[in-house]
């Protein structure tokens, strides 16, 4: 097939776009879009002032954008969509990132939930919390994870995308595979995995790595956005290095696989059409791709420089090469 | 018709033999596994790994058929800790073992500690393949952990064959709750119940199975299920979310069920029979109970003082 033909429309938004905002202070990530009858609304993650122990945690939050310029915000949240979770829960230090999806007239969104452990840095697992009012509010459906550990996936289950196609829940997540030692700092190596679903609650796990990596054994996958494009399922993910990818070659891409079952993917990453721009907010790393379509154009949102530092922009499909 | 058990005696002392891992003190949560020609009885203890803290191992005695003798105290490693950040990194307590189509497996679970709260914590699944002497674990993960109505703190699965079917009694957390007075996570949780037909996937009732007797704050722990009388019994141990590590009026102590089905319990504790007279190593609690039937004698094992710092005892039950 011919690569993807993306068109940047721009630079959205970043934290520095609310500087006298109460919660958001650093970076905007993980870009998640609601498409309404009137407006756009997009779930992201920031960052607020350090807590009282000094770390920082993620918290959800929401944007409206301009129905005429989807680059334009016309209101945030005035702050976060649900609070952490409780006292020894598994969302207890932060919520990142997000996947939010509308089915019979519900919205839902799924996330990472963090922790934080003595022997590694973090853990997570998998929340879903609903909505009634079209995204307005949010509440869990349980105090624990809707994805938890299991025989083969042991630790780390993040990055949830669930759709929704032909009547069944599918969820592409993360699973961590083993933890390495860089310094005195420990790194997660995680894979891309999936899971189906009759009700979005029991889910049944495909049980295997579904993405192959070019990185090797110690590549890093997340975020696997799944949509349909010319009769054909595609996923755009993002994949790094598990050491040192905070700057330079391994920091995060974009990768590209596609499917005619959404369960066997062939990954084709010379057809992403989609890399770093070499100047400004997302010269040097694109991530998190959050597919939607809206006034029948297939756009893409997704973070910037530093994952998501220098928050999200916004990029759409080429109707003249082979998009609609 | 109330169960009459009679004491036998504190049975096993950690200190009085040489444990692997360098373990010294500690013997929790017996789990009897019965051969041919001897019962052995799985432990935990405990290894010192900072000033203060401990990392959990599985150990392992043998007594003859009476109980009369010890014939063997395990001196290599039975079950290996978890990788790193995963469930069992920090130890292994308990690991209940039960025998399911002519294989013997162990439900471990595994403990991995927290910043916020001490420790989180889920069921794995082990087997062994030389009768018993060591296991290897099902897989790095869990086969029951948290979900979303059971948030934390899977933990002490008990396994029970029965019509084709596994049963699993475990606990789950329900909160961490801030004591009234030490303003540390202390933790509340209740029993429930799991079945499946391969081991490795559970359906979940998904709520507490026991009345609490104390209050909603009540803990309940470690439940051993058997079948006798054409009845069957759960025992566990109880006790109030904080004040209890002192034992006494707050400590652990017996709670009973009574079913016909698996599904329906009817707490009654009195109708337990565990109230049997104490002695001095079960004066101030009596905890993890672990009931065993061996040629057709129904024996509870059990931990007193100080979470089973000296090991454990024993009762049979009368027929």
């Amino acid at each position: 097939m011919n690569p993807l033909a993306w068109r940047r429309l721009g630079h959205v938004f970043s934290a520095e776009s609310v500087l006298d905002h109460d919660w958001i202070k650093s970076g905007a990530q993980s870009p998640a879009a609601l498409v309404l009858s009137d407006r756009v609304r997009v779930f992201f993650c920031s960052r607020g002032i350090p807590e009282s122990d000094g770390q920082v945690v993620s918290r959800l939050f929401f944007l409206d954008l301009d129905p005429q310029d989807l680059t334009k915000v016309i209101s945030v949240s005035p702050g976060p969509i649900a609070p952490l979770g409780g006292l020894g829960s598994f969302d207890e230090f932060g919520m990142n990132p997000l996947s939010v999806i509308e089915v019979d007239g519900e919205v839902r969104i799924y996330y990472a939930g963090w922790t934080r452990c003595t022997s590694v840095r973090f853990n997570a697992a998998i929340g879903v919390m609903v909505s009634h009012d079209s995204g307005d509010t949010f509440h869990r459906v349980g105090p624990g994870p809707v994805l938890g550990f299991g025989l083969d996936e042991p630790f780390l289950l993040g990055s949830p995308r669930v759709r929704h196609f032909d009547g069944v829940w599918y969820m592409w997540y993360v699973a961590g595979k083993r933890w390495l030692t860089s310094g005195d700092r420990s790194e997660p190596v995680y894979k891309l995995r999936m899971a189906v679903s009759n009700d979005g609650y029991n889910w049944k796990r495909e049980g295997r790595d579904i993405i192959d990596s070019v990185l090797g054994p110690l590549e890093c996958q997340a975020s696997g956005e799944v949509f349909v494009h010319q009769g054909r399922y595609h996923m755009l993910f993002s994949y790094r290095g598990a050491l040192d990818y905070k700057t330079g070659h391994q920091q995060y891409r974009m990768g590209h696989a596609v499917s005619d079952n959404l369960t066997n993917w062939t990954r084709e990453d010379a057809n992403t059409g989609f890399g770093p721009s070499g100047t400004g907010w997302d010269s040097e790393s694109v991530s998190y791709p959050n597919i939607f379509r809206v006034d029948g154009f297939t756009h893409m949102f997704y973070q910037g420089n530093g994952t998501g530092a220098t928050g999200f922009g916004l990029a759409q499909l080429d109707s003249q090469n082979g998009g609609s | 018709m109330a169960l009459t058990w009679q004491p036998l005696g504190h049975i096993f002392d950690p200190t009085e033999h040489d444990l692997p891992m360098g373990c010294i003190d500690f013997a929790q949560a017996p789990q009897a596994l019965v051969l041919t020609d001897r019962i052995r009885v799985f432990f935990s203890m405990r290894q010192k790994d900072t000033l203060t803290t401990y990392l959990s191992h599985i150990g392992s005695v043998d007594f003859s058929l009476d109980w009369r003798s010890i014939l063997n105290v395990a001196n290599q490693e039975i079950i290996p800790l978890g990788q790193t950040g995963t469930f069992g990194e920090h130890g292994i307590f308990p690991m209940n073992v039960f025998q399911h189509s002519g294989e013997i497996y162990g439900f471990t679970t595994g403990w991995s500690r927290r910043v916020s709260v001490p420790a989180e914590s889920a069921i794995g699944l082990s087997i062994s393949k030389d009768s018993g002497m060591t296991f290897e674990r099902v897989g790095q993960g869990p086969i029951l952990s948290a979900t979303l109505n059971e948030p934390f703190l899977i933990a002490d699965g008990c396994g029970l064959s029965h019509d084709g079917l596994v049963h699993m009694w475990y606990l789950f957390g329900q909160r961490w709750k801030l004591g009234s007075e030490s303003k540390q996570p202390e933790r509340v949780y209740k029993i429930g119940h799991a079945t499946s037909s391969d081991l490795l996937t559970w359906s979940r009732t998904g709520t507490a199975i026991i009345p609490d007797r104390i209050d909603s704050d009540e803990c309940q722990a470690l439940p051993t299920v058997f079948s006798a009388d054409g009845r069957f019994h759960m025992i566990f141990c109880y006790r109030p979310y904080e004040g209890f590590r002192t034992g006494g009026e707050n400590g652990y102590r017996l709670g009973y069920a009574a079913s016909k089905d698996l599904i329906h319990w009817s707490r009654d504790d009195p109708a337990g029979g565990i109230d049997f007279p104490n002695s001095e190593w079960d004066s101030k609690m009596r905890c993890y109970p672990n009931v065993v039937n061996v040629k057709g004698q129904y024996f509870l094992l059990y931990n007193g003082n100080d979470f089973g710092r000296r090991g454990f005892g024993l009762a049979q039950l009368d027929m």
